[in-house]
């Protein structure tokens, strides 16, 4: 298994802690305490970690926004406790999604280019030919997505499956498209934290696609810096949108146990730095030994090299995963 | 099957070469030959190289100093048997002709140079992304090799040039030289400037710079230094739509570093034109697989009639050739070359 890292600049803190992405967290959290009050929504408690399997007794529990949670003492993943129905959780997306700012949208160029890049240098690296690809729900979460590929990833047949309300949470129609379109390769990017039942989704790719068919997986990952010391604090940490923070080992047993190969995985994450250090600089924060004056004099530099650091020890808050059937 | 090996040369790299044929487990050592007998060895190891055939040996591995190579070469092939030899393949392309003479006189015998930094994993990758196309076509590449030479340099016979053929090119420098021609083909143009700068007391370089071009017009520069005090390795391929590097080698010293694959492809903006520094992708590599790699290749050539791909003879005189053309190319050294000889002679 490789473990690469991906150097790139540090982000705008803006991006993650400005007013645009505040209002999209307040909207998310309004629909969950919603859904927590609806008497008639269905919920599916958990008793056991969806990455590793461990046992929700091993793990120690906390919450945001009312949202019960556990950290799993067996692989170090984070998930919710009891999670919605996904055909309800696809139905606040589309609300959401409806309602977006556009200029949220305006400039995630760079991060399209770092995915498409990062599907051509595998396909050079694996010498699989992946001439068709199937995007599961990116095109929706990023709707400049679909554009991007027409314009920049040449030789290569994108399809694309979005975001839909339906009785089965979507899983009928990707099983169908899965089996009409045989990608090559299947993106599931920003999809795994947020779905209910993880699992099911990497089974049924699993289950409808030829073998050696390729799936990239980009998620979130409960060992970056970010969730080890800021946990909910973290501005990242939307519950809704963070159903199962994995941990790269818990999602490599997942992936393993569902009988895929692990051919890659990494940790690309950028923001870990900058959001401590925002953390660490805020008056009202308590002092945590070493990390406040890490933090508190840190320099650009000094940052960049931290966020490499975590990215070379497979512990920043993003992670990737190539996986082969 | 078990090839009965015998290693003439069994200093450091013979015993490497031992290490890996035994962990394949296709490989039978059976003898070696140094120039001091080795009482503790495992194996016997005799002074005179013609008694390793007293063992009957299936394969000779040649890892003997370069003067030495061609005779060894020649009369185990002679004998019938094949052969691993370390590179350099010799002193200079005469001494390849010889044993590629030897080699097309027993057709059905093996003839490997050790030539392993093609099988390095972090060239292994390169390889794969230029052959690929993703990175569109080969510009330019770039080589540095280095090291300090370190005590005892002056004295080793590595600088005596009617042992070894000449200095930190030859030795270290053609490995890159290699690398440039399994990514470029043949160079033809060749341009250089050779210098001996530190170690003055002895006829060999400890720096060499060199440029060339080869008929597609790819064109590479080689610096092949014995003053790169930080020993350093770096070999770096610019293409049409990206770029590709490899900072470290994994070493038997380990003195070179980790070896890091560093890989981009460019980001263009709307109009096409790409936007300085792009995303790079690093991939770091932490096991020297080169040895193993080299001896399941060799042991696959003998054992299944599977073609050499790295260290073929052809290969070997190649580079040997670019080497002569590199220490040919700077007139000042030609002609201090040329007045050694002449006082050699005398």
């Amino acid at each position: 298994m490789q473990t690469p890292v991906f150097l790139d600049h540090l982000p705008d803190i803006s991006t993650v802690t400005g007013r645009k992405p505040e209002r999209y967290r307040l909207t998310r959290n309004k629909a969950l305490s919603e859904l927590l009050l609806d008497d008639t929504a269905h919920w599916h408690e958990r008793s056991n970690c969806p990455a590793c399997g461990g046992s929700i007794a091993k793990s120690r529990n906390f919450s945001r926004a009312y949202l019960p949670f556990q950290r799993c003492g067996g692989c170090n993943s984070i998930y919710a406790a009891r999670v919605p129905a996904q055909q309800e959780l696809d139905r606040l997306r589309l609300e959401q999604t409806a309602v977006k700012d556009p200029e949220a949208e305006q400039d995630r160029e760079f991060e399209f280019i770092s995915l498409l890049n990062w599907i051509s240098l595998t396909e050079a690296r694996s010498g699989c030919r992946l001439e068709r690809v199937l995007d599961y729900r990116f095109c929706s979460q990023a709707p400049g997505f679909e554009e991007a590929t027409g314009r920049l990833s040449h030789n290569r047949d994108w399809q694309f499956l979005p975001l839909e309300s339906a009785a089965d949470g979507g899983i009928g129609k990707l099983t169908r498209s899965l089996r009409d379109l045989a990608p090559k390769a299947v993106l599931v990017q920003a999809e795994m934290d947020r779905v209910a039942d993880p699992a099911q989704l990497l089974r049924t790719l699993r289950e409808n696609v030829a073998e050696g068919t390729i799936v990239f997986i980009g998620t979130s990952c409960s060992d970056g810096l970010e969730y080890e010391i800021l946990g909910v604090d973290s501005p990242s940490f939307i519950p809704l949108d963070r159903l199962n923070i994995f941990s790269v080992k818990g999602f490599e047993l997942l992936a393993q146990s569902l009988g895929y190969t692990v051919l890659e995985a990494s940790t690309p994450g950028r923001r870990d730095a900058v959001l401590l250090e925002q953390y660490f600089n805020s008056a009202e924060n308590a002092k945590i030994p070493f990390w406040s004056s890490f933090f508190q004099d840190a320099d650009k530099d000094r940052l960049r090299d931290l966020q490499i650091l975590l990215q070379r020890s497979l512990k920043s808050g993003v992670m990737r995963f190539v996986l082969k059937t | 099957m078990t090839l009965r090996t015998a290693i003439i040369g069994y200093g450091k790299m013979g015993r490497i070469r031992h290490a890996a044929m035994e962990k394949h487990g296709g490989f039978k050592v059976v003898a070696a030959c140094d120039s001091q007998p080795d009482p503790t060895a495992a194996i016997p190891v005799v002074t005179d190289p013609l008694a390793v055939y007293d063992y009957n040996p299936d394969v000779i591995v040649c890892s003997v100093p370069n003067m030495m190579i061609p005779d060894v070469v020649c009369e185990a092939l002679t004998r019938g048997k094949h052969v691993f030899s370390e590179k350099p393949p010799g002193r200079n392309s005469g001494d390849v002709r010889r044993m590629r003479q030897a080699e097309a006189q027993n057709p059905s015998l093996v003839l490997k140079f050790g030539f392993n930094h093609r099988m390095h994993d972090a060239i292994e990758e390169a390889k794969k992304l230029t052959d690929a196309g993703t990175m569109g076509d080969l510009y330019f590449m770039r080589g540095v090799y280095g090291k300090a030479g370190g005590p005892g340099y002056a004295q080793n016979w590595r600088n005596d040039p009617t042992q070894s053929g000449g200095g930190i090119l030859i030795d270290q420098g053609i490995h890159m030289l290699d690398l440039f021609q399994m990514f470029a083909g043949r160079f033809t143009e060749v341009q250089s400037f050779i210098q001996r700068n530190f170690w003055t007391e002895v006829p060999v370089e400890d720096n060499a710079f060199a440029l060339m071009k080869n008929p597609e017009g790819i064109i590479a520069s080689v610096h092949s230094s014995a003053t790169q005090w930080q020993h350093t390795f770096r070999f770096e391929l610019y293409m049409r739509n990206g770029f590709i590097s490899v900072d470290g080698i994994l070493s038997a010293s380990g003195s070179y570093g980790t070896e890091v694959l560093t890989v981009a492809l460019n980001r263009l903006d709307r109009g096409g034109n790409p936007i300085p520094n792009p995303e790079c992708q690093e991939i770091r590599f932490t096991e020297d697989l080169s040895w193993d790699k080299e001896a399941a290749e060799f042991y696959e050539a003998i054992a299944n009639g599977t073609p050499i791909r790295s260290g073929t003879s052809a290969q070997a005189l190649e580079v040997m050739e670019l080497v002569e053309a590199i220490y040919a190319a700077d007139p000042e050294w030609h002609a201090q070359l040329q007045r050694q000889s002449v006082t050699a002679a005398e």
